[in-house]
Parts: structure tokens; C-alpha cells; sequence
């Protein structure tokens, strides 16, 4: 009967309270959290650009392949097959058949144009967001010559990037490294510039003497790196364009090495050795005005400016093992920011100002790593025999750095990987190269 | 027992022949037995294998006079177009086939003048080797265009690699597979031709798969972090499903099945549970008119259908940091409507990274309600308008 009772009750209380909770619930919206999703390449289509005169047929292939081969290489997205493709894009002007693509599962449809007349060329393309059936953005027009048709690419591909990510892209950037020629006993190393893709390599120095380490600066038009060419290593800056190089003059000392700009432009960080001791000196890029910035018995050594210029990051031995160290851009006392087990080293502050990229050796392997301003949160994205000398992509979101194979044969070369540790790459360079350094974006 | 009292009165020295006499009796015992056991046919096997050979016996006379007389033309006309390629020359055993010869070398020699029933014929592989060679090569070339060309499949199949989130996979497959699978089942009819062009045709749709293949260049080693996260996300959800529809319907199937040996608090509950958390069954029974509200579990088929398509991978770190609250109204078909997806709020960052993480919620809502959401129909005033709150803190970069 107890039983009964409770029973009776349990059913009467429910009977009561559930029609209260339904009608609480019908009162407002349905609302659901959505906490976790995937991550997959997003399938973009990209038909071939339409060509609207007739010498702008072979361009318009070529463009719109490279657009597609600069977005499907950052891993971010993938092309949808051409083949699959329902509907033809004939005109640029023509609405966009949306329900065909969608059909084809393509998020993003990118349609473009392309004319040419007396080695001048036009690009113009749109960017339509399929699910959407609309454009993403406003249509774009890029004008350039015949020969820079590399670079309207890049610049479409970046827009493109930009709109659907909400990051800055890094297509039309390029990079200075230094190529390597021989055998390990024998190298020849000279510093070289190529497009962020390994295209349309320049050489910039011979390879009469040993080059360390190139720069850009800020605005991309010079490059400081080090070099053996009086027999010691010494500073040198480089302007892009017309290929001419002075040395930069620094204080006296056996070495100096390891320079970097600053983000003004004209403040030069290095590394100066006097007296057996190494430290870090700043200048302008003149000469004037060199300064100490740290003061210890200790190495002291790749520095980096954060992007607002306020502060350095750096590497030092003064715990007893190399570790990184940040401190005023005007010099004071360093805070030491690793703390992990092994060896730091290399650092660069992100140009998002984020994130430092270091190198770390522990357990007689390499490592390309990432962590916070404070040290916090390191994440290593690779691991080989050799990885070393990051640099920073200039949205901060992909990561260059020098992989060495072991062995007496073993080779330098270039890979890519985005900070979240997928689509490690190896980069197309023409032969061996090392000390990676990516340009800002070209204006 | 009896020898062993003996033995041991006999002191100290008589004590060692005992043994030895007693291995020699034990043993030569066990030598009979094991002796036996061997060639007395202890092992021998039962009487299965004579069944094997009546079979072979039956063969010679008895066979070839047991089809003579029996209607056995009938059987050996269904029977003779698969066996006769192959068992043409080898084995006698086989009467039925011998019978099955005669016809057809009967027919290619008059069939000589009238080509056409002499090729369709099967047997005209075996038959003479002078008249044959034309037949002879056509079948040596199906046989190598068959083998090589699906081995090749399971090669590019491995490209998986990449194609397996969106679970696409299995479906240019079976596409590619539809074409060919037409081809295969007419093998059986004496037709050659036909049967082997649709496999080259199927290796077009391969093609499909090499693009696919070419995502997989894209991981090409060391990333770890890559497959941990797609890894959790649906383990925890159906983690969260599992436990609400169980107890959902186990009252409600339990209580339907014995009423009466139920103890009387959990029916109570059951039917309780039963009215709010499973209400598509008792819709009939008299609810408010403005329908009963979802269940956890058609709550969590909608979560689960949306975060299918939440693609965060190309958000930027801005836009990881963003929680975006979207509202969106459906049709009855569950299809959001055309313009209803609207943000109605977010936190967590800038208007530009909001702005990327509402475009990546709007797809995500658009795809995957493209063909309608599961949803139960009897209860759309409960669903017509939805708030989603998309919150990526555990898909953010870490």
C-alpha cells in the first residue's frame, strides 16, 4: 500500500512538474551547443578563368592552377574535382549556377577572367560562397605585365585565402635562404631569392665566401646576413633590387653575427663577440648609435623583435644550457621564458606577436616548436635529425625551417608546416638549401 | 600383491630384483597394449573414407549407362556450357562432360560454313587447334585485361588517407563500381565482348580516386596533433546519446512487455519518462496541442548532424576564440530557409574574426540541413526555430 501511495505520488509530482518544463521549453526557441567539429580541407571549386581574349587563353589555365595550388597547399582546402564539375563557367559576368555546385559539395566557387593585350594583362575573379548562394566579398581586378603573371596569381589566391580564413594570406611573398652546393666538406653556400613556392629563384652573392642567416627587412627591399668575406664574420646588408651590399659598421670585435631588423626598419639587433664573450649590441642601420643590451659572461645570441618592437627574444647558455630569454628591446634584465627539458634555441617572434618559434634539441633529436609569450603552452610541430632556423610566414600561420638528413651525404632543404603541427612540406627549391627567411607580403 | 609380500621377506639383497622384475612385466604389458592399439586397428578411422571410394568405383560402366538411360539430356545441356572450357581434355571422371562434347564438335564441323553459330559456341577453344587460333586469342586477352586492371583498384584505394572525414569515400566507389558491376554480372552469358569493356571503363572513374590521392600528399609525416582531435569528437558525443536514449526506452519497452511483475515505483516512473523523454510513441494518447518536446536523443541527432559539418579547419586562431549564437527557422521538411540564418550575437573576439566563425556556422547549417535534419515531424512547432551556439574552445589550436 506504501508502495502504492509512493508510487501514485511519484507519477502525480512528474505529471505535474513536466508539463511545466514542457511549456517552458516551448516558450523560447530550441537551443542547442555545438562544442566540436571537424577539421577538413574545405572543397573549393576553381574552373578555369575565362579568357576574354584570345592571347589570354594559355594565361587564364595557368592562373587559375596556381590559385588552386596555393590554397590546396596550405592543407586548408581541398579542390573539388574537375570532372565532377555540373555546370561550365563560359562567361564571368553569367550567374552562377549554384544549385550545380552544391551538388558537387564545393564550399567556395571561385570564378575569374582573364585578358591580355600587349604584354599587359588583366585579372578579375569573384568569390562566391556556394551554401550561401552568394558572393563572399566583392569582385577583385588585378593589372600587371605578361611576365608577372605569377604574382596576379598569388595575389588572387591571397584575397581568396583571406575571405574565407579571416587571415592574411602569404602567397605573393618570397623567401631568402642559402643555397648549398657540395658535399659537407666542400659547400658552397650563396644567398638566393625565390617566391614562397621555390619559383623564379634569383641568386643574390657568389659563393666565393661562406653566407649565414639572411634577414628581410620590414618592407622587404633589404636583407642583412652574415658573411666570411674578409675572412671573419661580419654583418652585411643587401638591397633587393639593385643587388648592391655594404657592410654594416659595427663596433670592433672578433665576430659579429645573427642580425636582424627591428620593426622600424632601421634598428639592427646582432650578436658581437669581444673579448671571447658574445652579447647583444643594437644600432641603427647607419651605424650610429650602438648600444649593449645585455651584459654576461654568457652567449647571448639570435635575437628577435616582437612586432610592436618593445621587446627581444633571444638565446642564452647563462643557466648553464641554452635556453630562451625575453627582455626589454632597450636592454635590462631577461626573463627566461623555456623551461622544458633540452635545448632552446633560434628564437622568432611571431609577426602576430603570439607565438615564438624556437628550435629544441633534447634526446639527440630536433625540433620546430611553438609556445607563448611566457613559455607557456609548447607545442613541437616536427622531429628529425636536424631541424632548425624557423621563420615565420607573414600572416603567422605557417611556419619555414631548414631539414637536414643525416649522414655524410646528407642534404639541407626547406619544409613548411602550419603552427598547428599538419601539412608538413618539403619546399621545390632547385638544390640544397638552408636558413630560411620569409618576406613580408609584396605591396 | 600377493609377489609383493614374497619379494619383501626375502631381506635386504632380494629387494632390488623387484623392481626390476616389475618394469620388465609393466612394460612388456604396455609394449602389448601399445602394439595393439597400432596394428589391431585401435586408430583406425571410421568408415567415412569408403564412401570416397564407391564413388570412384560407380564411375567406369555403371555411370556411362545410368545417363544413357536416365533423362539425363535435360540436366546436361544446364550443365554443359560452364564445365565444358575447362575439364575438356583432362579428366575422365567426369561422364557428363564427355556427353557434352560430342555436340559441340559436332556442331563446328559442319557449322564451318555458317560462322555464326560456330563462334558463340564455347566449345570451340578445345576443340581443333588449327581453326582456332582467332577464338583461342580472344579469351587469353580477357583473362589478362581482367587480372591486371583490378589489382590496380586496391592500390589507389589506400588514398583513403584524406577522404575519410568527409566519409565520401565509399561513394565514388560504389559509382565507379556500378558501371562495372553490369559488366561482371553478364559473365556468365557466352558473350565476351561486352564483358570487357565496362572494367576499362571503370578505370576513368579511378581517376576520381587519384584526386583524391592527391590530397594525401599533403601529410606527408610527423603530425601528431592531426588526428587527435576528429578522434574525440565522436566518442564524446555518442557517449552523450548512449545514456539518454537507454533509459528512454528500456522503461518504456519493459513495462510494455511485463506489466504486471513490474514493481509498481518503476512503472510509475517508466510511464512518467515515458510521456516526456519518448513522447513520438505516445503522441496519441493526448498531449498538449502544441506537440511534445523533443527527446535528448533527437536533440543530440541534431547536434551531432550539425558538428558533421562545422569545418573549422580553415578558421583562423581570431576566429577559434569566437562563440557565435545563430539563430536559423527550418521548414517542415527540416530545410533551414532560405535567408533565416542570422547571427544573433557572439563573444570572444573581434567583429572580423565573429564574422568568420558566423560564415563557417552558416555552412555547417546550410550543408548539412541541405537535404533536411532527422528530425520527427509531429513536433515542429518544437524545432521550427532554432538557436545554435557554436563554441570551438575544444577545436582551438592547442
Amino acid at each position: 500500500m506504501r508502495v502504492f501511495l509512493l508510487s501514485f505520488g511519484l507519477a502525480l509530482g512528474l505529471g505535474v512538474t513536466l508539463p511545466a518544463v514542457t511549456l517552458a521549453q516551448s516558450a523560447g526557441p530550441l537551443r542547442i551547443e555545438i562544442t566540436e567539429g571537424v577539421i577538413e580541407p574545405l572543397p573549393v571549386a576553381v574552373p578555369d578563368f575565362v579568357a576574354e581574349t584570345p592571347a589570354a587563353a594559355a594565361l587564364a589555365a595557368e592562373i587559375s592552377r596556381l590559385v588552386v595550388a596555393d590554397l590546396t597547399g596550405t592543407g586548408l582546402f581541398r579542390e573539388v574535382p574537375r570532372e565532377a564539375f555540373i555546370s561550365r563557367v563560359d562567361s564571368f559576368s553569367a550567374p552562377v549556377q549554384f544549385p550545380d555546385w552544391k551538388a558537387i559539395n564545393a564550399q567556395a566557387l571561385v570564378t575569374g577572367a582573364v585578358s591580355a593585350s600587349g604584354g599587359q594583362i588583366t585579372v578579375k575573379f569573384r568569390l562566391h560562397d556556394v551554401f550561401a548562394g552568394q558572393e563572399l566579398g566583392s569582385g577583385l581586378q588585378f593589372n600587371g605585365t605578361e611576365a608577372g603573371w605569377r604574382r596576379i596569381a598569388h595575389k588572387v589566391a591571397d584575397v581568396v585565402y583571406s575571405r574565407i580564413t579571416g587571415e592574411g594570406g602569404y602567397f605573393d611573398s618570397r623567401v631568402v635562404h642559402v643555397a648549398e652546393t657540395g658535399g659537407k666538406a666542400d659547400r658552397k653556400k650563396r644567398l638566393a631569392i625565390m617566391d614562397y613556392d621555390g619559383a623564379n629563384v634569383q641568386y643574390l652573392t657568389d659563393s666565393a665566401s661562406i653566407v649565414l642567416a639572411p634577414r628581410f627587412s620590414p618592407s622587404g627591399d633589404r636583407i642583412l646576413y652574415t658573411s666570411y668575406e674578409s675572412g671573419f664574420p661580419r654583418i652585411y646588408v643587401l638591397d633587393v633590387a639593385s643587388v648592391g651590399r655594404r657592410e654594416l659598421a659595427i663596433p670592433q670585435g672578433e665576430m659579429a653575427f645573427s642580425p636582424r631588423f627591428g620593426p622600424d626598419g632601421r634598428t639592427v639587433v646582432f650578436s658581437l663577440t669581444q673579448g671571447g664573450n658574445t652579447d647583444l649590441w643594437a644600432m641603427d642601420i647607419t651605424g650610429a648609435g650602438a648600444r649593449r643590451l645585455t651584459n654576461a659572461p654568457s652567449i647571448e645570441t639570435a635575437p628577435s623583435f616582437s612586432p610592436d618592437g618593445g621587446r627581444i627574444v633571444f638565446e642564452s647558455d647563462r643557466s648553464g644550457t641554452q635556453q630562451l630569454y625575453v627582455m626589454p628591446a632597450s636592454g635590462g634584465e631577461p626573463q627566461r621564458i623555456s623551461f622544458g627539458q633540452g635545448r632552446y634555441g633560434t628564437p622568432v617572434w611571431s609577426p602576430r606577436g603570439d607565438l615564438i618559434a624556437f628550435t629544441k634539441q633534447n634526446n639527440g633529436r630536433f625540433h620546430i616548436g611553438v609556445m607563448r609569450l611566457d613559455g607557456s603552452e609548447e607545442r613541437l610541430l616536427t622531429a628529425s635529425f636536424l631541424d632548425e632556423s624557423p621563420t615565420w610566414a607573414p600572416n603567422g600561420r605557417v611556419i619555414m625551417f631548414t631539414r637536414e638528413t643525416q649522414g655524410a651525404g646528407g642534404e639541407s632543404s626547406l619544409y613548411s608546416v602550419d603552427i598547428s603541427g599538419r601539412n608538413l612540406k618539403r619546399v621545390a627549391t632547385a638544390g640544397a638549401s638552408s636558413d630560411p627567411a620569409w618576406s613580408p607580403l609584396q605591396p | 600383491m600377493r609377489a609383493g609380500r614374497v619379494w619383501t621377506a626375502k631381506g635386504t639383497e632380494a629387494v632390488a630384483p623387484q623392481p626390476h622384475i616389475g618394469h620388465i612385466v609393466s612394460g612388456a604389458g604396455h609394449l602389448g597394449l601399445i602394439g595393439w592399439m597400432l596394428f589391431g586397428g585401435a586408430f583406425a578411422p571410421a568408415p567415412e573414407p569408403f564412401d570416397v571410394t564407391e564413388v570412384a568405383v560407380i564411375s567406369g560402366t555403371e555411370f556411362a549407362a545410368m545417363v544413357a538411360s536416365a533423362g539425363a539430356p535435360a540436366v546436361t545441356a544446364d550443365v554443359a556450357p560452364p564445365v565444358a572450357p575447362v575439364e575438356t581434355a583432362v579428366t575422365p571422371p567426369v561422364p557428363p562432360v564427355v556427353e557434352t562434347r560430342p555436340q559441340p564438335r559436332s556442331d563446328p564441323t559442319p557449322a564451318e560454313p555458317p560462322p555464326a553459330e560456330a563462334s558463340p559456341a564455347p566449345p570451340q577453344p578445345t576443340a581443333e587447334l588449327t581453326e582456332e587460333a582467332p577464338v583461342i586469342a580472344s579469351p587469353v586477352q580477357d583473362v589478362v585485361v581482367l587480372a591486371p586492371e583490378r589489382s590496380t583498384r586496391p592500390v589507389p584505394r589506400p588514398v583513403d588517407r584524406v577522404a575519410p572525414v568527409p566519409v565520401a569515400q565509399p561513394d565514388p566507389e560504389t559509382r565507379t563500381a556500378e558501371t562495372p558491376e553490369q559488366a561482371v554480372t553478364p559473365e556468365p552469358a557466352p558473350a565476351t565482348p561486352p564483358t570487357f569493356e565496362p572494367p576499362r571503363e571503370a578505370a576513368q572513374p579511378e581517376e576520381a580516386t587519384t584526386e583524391i590521392a592527391t590530397e594525401a600528399k599533403d601529410p606527408p609525416s610527423a603530425a601528431p596533433v592531426q588526428s587527435v582531435r576528429p578522434k574525440s569528437r565522436p566518442a564524446a558525443v555518442r557517449a552523450a546519446e548512449t545514456p539518454r536514449e537507454t533509459p528512454a526506452e528500456t522503461p518504456a519497452v519493459a513495462a510494455a512487455a511485463q506489466p504486471a511483475a513490474r514493481d509498481p515505483v518503476a512503472d510509475a516512473l517508466a510511464e512518467a519518462l515515458a510521456g516526456a523523454a519518448a513522447p513520438a510513441e505516445a503522441a496519441g494518447t493526448g498531449r498538449a496541442a502544441s506537440g511534445p518536446p523533443l527527446t535528448a536523443g533527437e536533440k543530440d541527432a541534431l547536434r551531432v548532424a550539425v558538428q558533421a559539418c562545422w569545418n573549422v579547419g580553415a578558421l583562423s586562431t581570431d576566429a577559434l576564440r569566437v562563440t557565435v549564437t545563430v539563430a536559423v527557422q527550418l521548414d517542415e521538411g527540416g530545410r533551414p530557409l532560405s535567408g533565416s540564418i542570422r547571427m544573433l550575437g557572439f563573444e570572444g573576439g573581434s567583429d572580423a574574426a565573429a564574422r568568420q566563425a558566423f560564415d563557417t556556422a552558416r555552412r555547417a547549417i546550410s550543408r548539412c540541413g541541405a537535404s533536411g535534419f532527422d528530425l520527427p515531424r509531429d513536433k515542429y512547432d518544437q524545432w521550427r526555430d532554432i538557436e545554435m551556439v557554436f563554441n570551438p574552445e575544444k577545436m582551438r589550436i592547442k
